[in-house]
């Protein structure tokens, strides 16, 4: 079977430690909110309890900014600066094109049956705005937290009023996060009749070239054009690998529907 | 050769090597922080020096039986241009005992009357008792010159406790919250309301234009690719149907 390269090993590295600390700060963020429920007792109890899970999540906050900064300083010396700005707006930059815009409303039609499917490139519109979603959560959540965790500083340089706001920014922002990530991303990623069970690309960096042809046919056909597609096939993962992936990718997206569920379920808890 | 394969490598290993030495470090010194936390804690030593007594309903809650002879505020209620509501709360707020003359207030409790000021996180997360901020009886009104409340000093006297090193710009943090959804705040603390509904427009924006695409998408997988309704069939049908009509 066929593979074709998708993704770098620092790539994967990069997914990785953005799903372990996300499932971290997601635990700990739902334990301090929901610290008036017996869940939210129940999940600090992991981290040390009330007062460890906040040393926990300004941690791994802290642990997520420096890797976001570190991505940031590998897509810069990624970046091919003698075509820029060229370089930035090819086929293979992960910045929203024009094109995207007219695959959005093509694949709309798809979905509603009026049109053919889009001839995806390498990156879709879905995955550009995951991938943008993050820059703007981890902004966000990363500013407000920054601000937060150390407010007695902070409010040197602000009004101790600007700090109600931050955490009501924090809160919500985190909400649509998780939100996004358990429910909208695990789907189109995992649970979709195209992907399920599971799409192992982020783990194993490959993917099945006729499954990949069939989705973005576009990028095959450029590669094939280029001549650099027989470059770019790589061998499959061996099975002990593939298990290992499959065991670890179902045990995160169980601990996030677990946290999805009992968030939504406790909701009256808070607003007793 | 794998390096020349893969020249990030060296710094995925370098990346690995500071996840490994962090989550190593966290569980070799969580017993030590743990243990240190007791004695170095802002909370741990107030609660400590500045105990509740435990007897919530007894002791912290309800006030002192003897009441100081003092003048009743609501005797000279015709000489101040406020409204009834206005008197019985702004001026309460400058009293040297902001409950001075209420009835039967031996027999309430604070939540009786403040039941939304016992929602704040001083109180729900740290279990901060009403007492520990706002003192003994009798409770001084926040803006009473010589309250340890007073915007003037509760910064220093108060928030200091657990806050070291609390600013007077630090005292603006609204401990006792409104509820950022209701109308009320939008006089009360506007800026709250305002980015509270931004932030849950945008939310709820996303979800609005993301779960039923993702929806829909699962269901479209369902039917087979090449699937298209017969539109030009439809509208004919929809022409025969006009034309014997």
């Amino acid at each position: 079977m066929k593979r074709i390269k998708r993704f770098t090993p620092t790539q994967r590295v990069f997914h990785l430690v953005l799903m372990l600390s996300f499932f971290v700060q997601s635990a700990t963020g739902l334990a301090r909110m929901y610290g008036e429920t017996h869940w939210g007792h129940f999940l600090a109890s992991f981290f040390g309890g009330y007062s460890g899970v906040l040393n926990v999540h300004k941690l791994v906050g802290i642990f997520m900014l420096a890797a976001f900064f570190v991505h940031v300083f590998y897509v810069f010396i990624k970046i091919d600066w003698r075509g820029f700005p060229k370089s930035v707006y090819g086929p293979d930059s992960l910045l929203p094109r024009w094109e995207d815009v007219g695959q959005v409303l093509q694949h709309l039609g798809w979905i509603l049956g009026l049109k053919e499917a889009p001839r995806f490139d390498r990156w879709a519109y879905w995955e550009k705005f995951d991938y943008w979603a993050v820059f703007w959560g981890i902004c966000i959540l990363g500013g407000t937290g920054l601000i937060l965790s150390k407010p007695v500083v902070s409010s040197l340089y602000m009004p101790g009023w600007v700090l109600n706001v931050l955490l009501w920014i924090h809160r919500i922002e985190a909400i649509l996060a998780m939100g996004h990530v358990f429910i909208i991303h695990f789907f189109i990623g995992h649970l979709r009749r195209h992907n399920f069970p599971m799409d192992l690309v982020m783990f194993e960096g490959s993917v099945d070239l006729e499954k990949v042809s069939h989705e973005r046919p576009a990028w095959v056909e450029r590669l094939e054009k280029q001549g650099t597609l027989a470059g770019n096939l790589v061998k499959s993962e061996p099975v002990a690998f593939r298990v290992t992936y499959y065991v670890f990718g179902y045990a995160m997206i169980i601990g996030c529907v677990y946290l999805l569920v009992n968030g939504i379920v406790n909701v009256s808890g808070l607003l007793e | 050769m794998i390096s020349k394969q893969f020249p990030f490598l060296g710094f995925m290993r370098y990346l690995i090597g500071l996840v490994i030495v962090l989550v190593v470090s966290a569980c070799i010194f969580s017993e030590a922080a743990l243990a240190q936390k007791e004695v170095t804690s802002n909370i741990y030593r107030y609660r400590e020096r500045k105990m509740s007594p435990g007897y919530y309903e007894g002791y912290e809650v309800k006030p002192r039986s003897n009441l100081p002879f003092v003048e009743v505020p609501t005797s000279r209620q015709e000489l101040i241009a406020l409204s009834p509501i206005a008197e019985r709360v702004r001026r309460r707020k400058y009293l040297a005992d902001a409950h001075q003359g209420l009835r039967f207030y031996n027999r309430l409790t604070c939540i009786k009357c403040h039941p939304g000021q016992a929602r704040s996180l001083h109180n729900v997360r740290a279990k901060i008792t009403c007492r520990q901020c706002h003192g003994p009886e009798p409770i001084a009104g926040i803006h009473h010159y010589y309250s340890s409340m007073n915007p003037r000093r509760r910064y220093a006297q108060i928030c200091a406790k657990c806050h070291e090193g609390a600013s007077a710009s630090f005292a603006k943090y609204v401990v006792h919250e409104p509820s950022p959804a209701l109308m009320s705040t939008l006089k009360a603390f506007p800026l709250l309301f305002y980015v509270f509904w931004a932030m849950v427009a945008i939310a709820v924006g996303t979800f609005a234009a993301f779960l039923p695409h993702a929806f829909m998408w699962g269901v479209r997988e369902l039917l087979p690719d090449t699937f298209r309704w017969n539109l030009r069939k439809f509208r004919s049908k929809g022409r025969k149907k006009n034309e014997t009509d």
